[in-house]
């Protein structure tokens, strides 16, 4: 049969292709902007003021690394059309499930509490008092629950996450770095034996690649229905995601190594002495330009990582998830964002100002630690062929799958060997 | 009463005691309204084989018994209709009719009924996670302390419609026969919580009305995303059923490939109806406006006319009104169903029609058009081209959605938020 001639008006097949773009240009991109939340901005200015451009060939082997895990994360929502807590629990049971949630659980708890900090370290800067500022913070949780118009405020983050971005890039030029250091740092690892470089290493790692990242790309392509055919578009969406998370990240350190490392300035204990370090070299704006963009990142954290965690326990005990139940009918679901809430509010009020730095940067060590327990389940689920079907990983994802894992684990071990030895040395 | 998960790992003994294996799973066969147990599967020596339920004495949370000593390693045939418990249905998702969502499976209860092990209940309640855990019984201690129960939560098989991918090693057309009875409102809500697999599975058990029922409720982009990943032939006779307004919108939407390929394989007369549809620009009279509706010529009496009503079956949102068209298809007249019921019979309509019917025309603006249907107080309102000749009708829910702020898509992921469908207008 021959199919009848259409008349077609322009206006429909312009909306179909940017619907199209849109639809799958999204969740990598927003995944990374997102792992620049609090946690990372004060992590990567910490690894830059404490050791320079050292840290940068760290960046790049954990994009590397974020690339692929996202990658798998990605690919098991294309091929399942579920999300990670769903698929453990039907494929390992409840046990390993529970087991899963509650370490995500906890990564997340740490993250929160970092986004807290985040929130009180950038308002302390214009002379807010904690409790004042964890308000504030609880408060942006609970509108981004109760008004629903989340989808628009987390564009909006993310543009005044590239807005600061650009902030960072021109306070990076305006250091006057020394960019054939950093180059060859870029490349060539520097491996230094003291237990804080290794906390720093591990940290950068950890704020990078996150538990709940993973749980978050998943079911984000998931919910947003994408298929297989979606494959090539979703791989590119990661990189692009992982590329621009570390681009950014290399450029607060770049912009804290060249402004206050190479001043002689080593030692941070809160973000004003950061914002009043790059001072000099970007004018009196830049206290004012690194508080709001710490704020705005500890709000994009604050908006995707309560949401995240609480949905993926959620999912795996098939409770009512999402912001469109009222309050009774997912008791568990805003019963977790409540108690995620309260405890980091009380968290910040018991946690001196000075400490709040040390709490974010921290915050990502856990993370880091308790990372590998989550891939491997990835790792696993992804290699399965009767799951994965023609998306599983072939031999060579699977390698550096591993590989990444085993590194991670490889590290974090590290950290807590050196990190013992320096107890037993002290 | 046994929970699977008391039975699942206990041993296997053989008539004399001798044990010879654990209890892996139970196989039980659907279709009744509680599926009878008829086979076990048992894990010896780090493989599993089939038994079949006579051969099997007793099952209790402490093991099996088997009636013979010997094990009759006979090839078990997994018929169609028959499933595995703990393979194909624990931790899975279902959808809980009664409730309507998708819930998980935490454990499954059995029970004897007539003198068998029958499939009675599905546990989606905190005890049976917690017994899955481990802690049931820590927990109710725990809780009669503080003088708390602990919520259970059972749905009898009877509500239970298993997605279909849950069925993943059997290949079973779950026939979702609850499903189909449910109004379609919620029934898109259901949908809406499914994956995109299980999604394609219900929609292709539900017959072509029911399925265009229920799409007609979902937010635009679902509705594209269920269409693409149908089988063409049957997004072409689903689309049929949808209001031909409903239906140029969403086709409008397709992808170019499959627009074409489905538009193909739609009845001539229904895809050109579409087709011209979409010649209209969307927030025009033209782009709202529905072909359906019901056109009379003045000749008629009124009796005829309700006859004719009966012969059509209009919609709902259509038949409120009765439009008089001349030999060319020009209106000339309307009449409301009211004036049709308590004029005489043998009336002619040309006698009591209103004849300067209010119109507007095919490219008048939303805006326009519901200023119209506010100011005449109307439940549709005709639309008609430059010769005058009627085309189509707006009703008045699609007239009044201009006045509505526009709501938000579903461009976003469930991550933040099911958009239910009720949200949509």
């Amino acid at each position: 049969m021959k199919a009848p001639v259409l008349n077609m008006t322009p206006r429909t097949v312009s909306r179909v292709r940017m619907a199209a773009i849109l639809g799958i240009l999204g969740p990598g991109l927003v995944s990374g902007f997102a792992d620049n939340d609090a946690g990372g901005i004060s992590t990567y200015s910490v690894a830059g003021v404490k050791f320079g451009y050292d840290l940068l060939w760290v960046l790049l082997a954990s994009q590397i690394v974020l690339f692929f895990t996202q990658e798998v994360g990605a690919r098991l929502g294309l091929a399942t059309g579920q999300g990670l807590a769903g698929l453990v629990r039907e494929r390992y049971g409840v046990r390993w499930a529970a087991f899963m949630i509650s370490t995500m659980l906890i990564a997340n708890i740490g993250s929160i509490v970092a986004e807290f900090a985040g929130c009180s370290a950038a308002l302390g800067l214009f002379g807010w008092p904690n409790w004042a500022s964890a308000l504030l913070a609880a408060t942006v949780v609970v509108l981004l629950l109760t008004r629903g118009s989340y989808s628009k405020v987390q564009y909006l983050f993310v543009a005044v996450g590239i807005g600061v971005s650009l902030a960072y890039f021109v306070s990076a030029l305006l250091a006057h770095p020394d960019w054939g250091q950093a180059g060859s740092a870029l490349i060539v690892p520097r491996l230094a034996s003291s237990p804080a470089y290794w906390v720093a290493v591990v940290a950068t790692v950890g704020t990078t690649i996150t538990p709940w990242g993973q749980a978050f790309i998943q079911s984000y392509v998931a919910d947003k229905r994408l298929g297989p055919e979606d494959l090539v578009g979703e791989r590119l969406d990661v990189g692009l995601g992982a590329l621009l998370t570390n681009l950014i990240a290399g450029f607060i350190v770049v912009a804290c190594a060249a402004g206050l490392w190479a001043t002689g300035q080593h030692n941070v204990t809160d973000v004003a002495t950061i914002a009043r370090g790059l001072e000099p070299l970007a004018g009196p704006a830049t206290t004012v330009l690194f508080a709001v963009g710490l704020l705005a990142a500890s709000f994009l954290g604050l908006g995707v990582v309560p949401l995240t965690s609480a949905y993926a326990a959620c999912e795996a005990f098939g409770w009512e998830t999402g912001v469109d139940w009222r309050w009774r009918e997912a008791p568990a679901f805003y019963g977790l964002m409540v108690f995620f809430v309260a405890f980091a509010a009380m968290f910040i009020l018991i946690v001196p100002s000075n400490a709040l730095i040390q709490v974010m940067f921290s915050a990502q060590v856990v993370n880091c630690l308790l990372l590998p327990f989550v891939l491997v389940f990835v790792m696993r689920l992804s290699a399965d062929k009767q799951l994965m079907g023609p998306l599983v990983s072939g031999r060579i994802l699977q390698a550096i799958g591993w590989a990444g894992t085993a590194l991670l684990v490889v590290l974090s071990m590290t950290l807590v060997v050196t990190s013992v030895a320096g107890i037993g040395a002290a | 009463m046994l929970y699977l998960s008391q039975a699942i790992g206990r041993p296997v003994r053989d008539k004399l005691g001798e044990p010879i294996g654990t209890v892996a799973d139970l196989i039980v066969a659907i279709g009744d309204r509680y599926p009878p147990v008829t086979g076990i599967v048992v894990k010896t020596n780090g493989r599993e084989i089939f038994l079949h339920w006579q051969s099997v004495s007793s099952l209790d949370a402490t093991g099996a018994t088997l009636q013979t000593t010997a094990i009759d390693i006979s090839k078990f045939h997994q018929r169609p209709n028959e499933i595995r418990l703990k393979l194909d249905l624990m931790d899975r998702q279902i959808v809980d009719i009664d409730g309507r969502k998708v819930v998980r499976v935490n454990d499954l209860r059995l029970d004897e009924v007539e003198g068998a092990l029958h499939l009675v209940a599905v546990d989606v309640g905190a005890s049976g996670l917690l017994r899955r855990l481990g802690v049931e019984g820590p927990w109710r201690v725990l809780a009669r302390g503080l003088h708390r129960g602990v919520p259970e939560r059972y749905i009898d098989w009877e509500d239970v419609d298993p997605v279909e991918r849950t069925i993943a090693s059997v290949k079973l057309r779950v026939p979702h026969k609850g499903l189909a009875e449910l109004h379609p409102a919620d029934l898109a809500t259901i949908i809406d919580q499914l994956s995109r697999n299980d999604r394609v599975g219900v929609i292709a058990s539900l017959d072509d009305e029911a399925a265009a029922d229920a799409i007609g409720e979902m937010e635009p982009e679902t509705q594209v995303d269920i269409l693409e990943d149908l089988e063409p032939g049957r997004a072409a006779d689903i689309l049929e059923e949808m209001d031909p307004d409903e239906a140029a919108d969403l086709v409008a939407d397709l992808s170019e490939e499959s627009r074409e390929e489905i538009l193909g394989l739609m009845e001539r007369d229904e895809a050109e109806e579409v087709q011209e549809l979409m010649t209209y620009a969307e927030d025009t009279a033209g782009g709202i406006m529905t072909t359906e509706f019901v056109a009379v010529p003045a000749e008629l009496t009124a009796a005829q006319t309700i006859d004719r009503l009966r012969e059509l079956e209009p919609n709902a949102e259509t038949i409120y009104y009765v439009y008089v068209t001349d030999a060319a298809g020009r209106l000339v007249g309307v009449l409301s169903l009211r004036d049709l019921i308590v004029a005489k019979p043998d009336k002619p309509l040309s006698t009591f029609m209103y004849a300067e019917p209010v119109a507007v025309k095919t490219d008048a603006s939303q805006e326009d058009v519901t200023e119209v249907v506010a100011r005449y107080n109307l439940l549709a309102v005709p639309v008609v081209d430059e010769g005058g000749i009627l085309c189509g009708i707006v009703t008045v829910d699609d007239a009044i959605d201009t006045l509505l702020p526009h709501p938000s898509r579903l461009r976003m992921p469930r991550i933040f938020g099911r958009t239910s469908s009720g949200s949509e207008r």
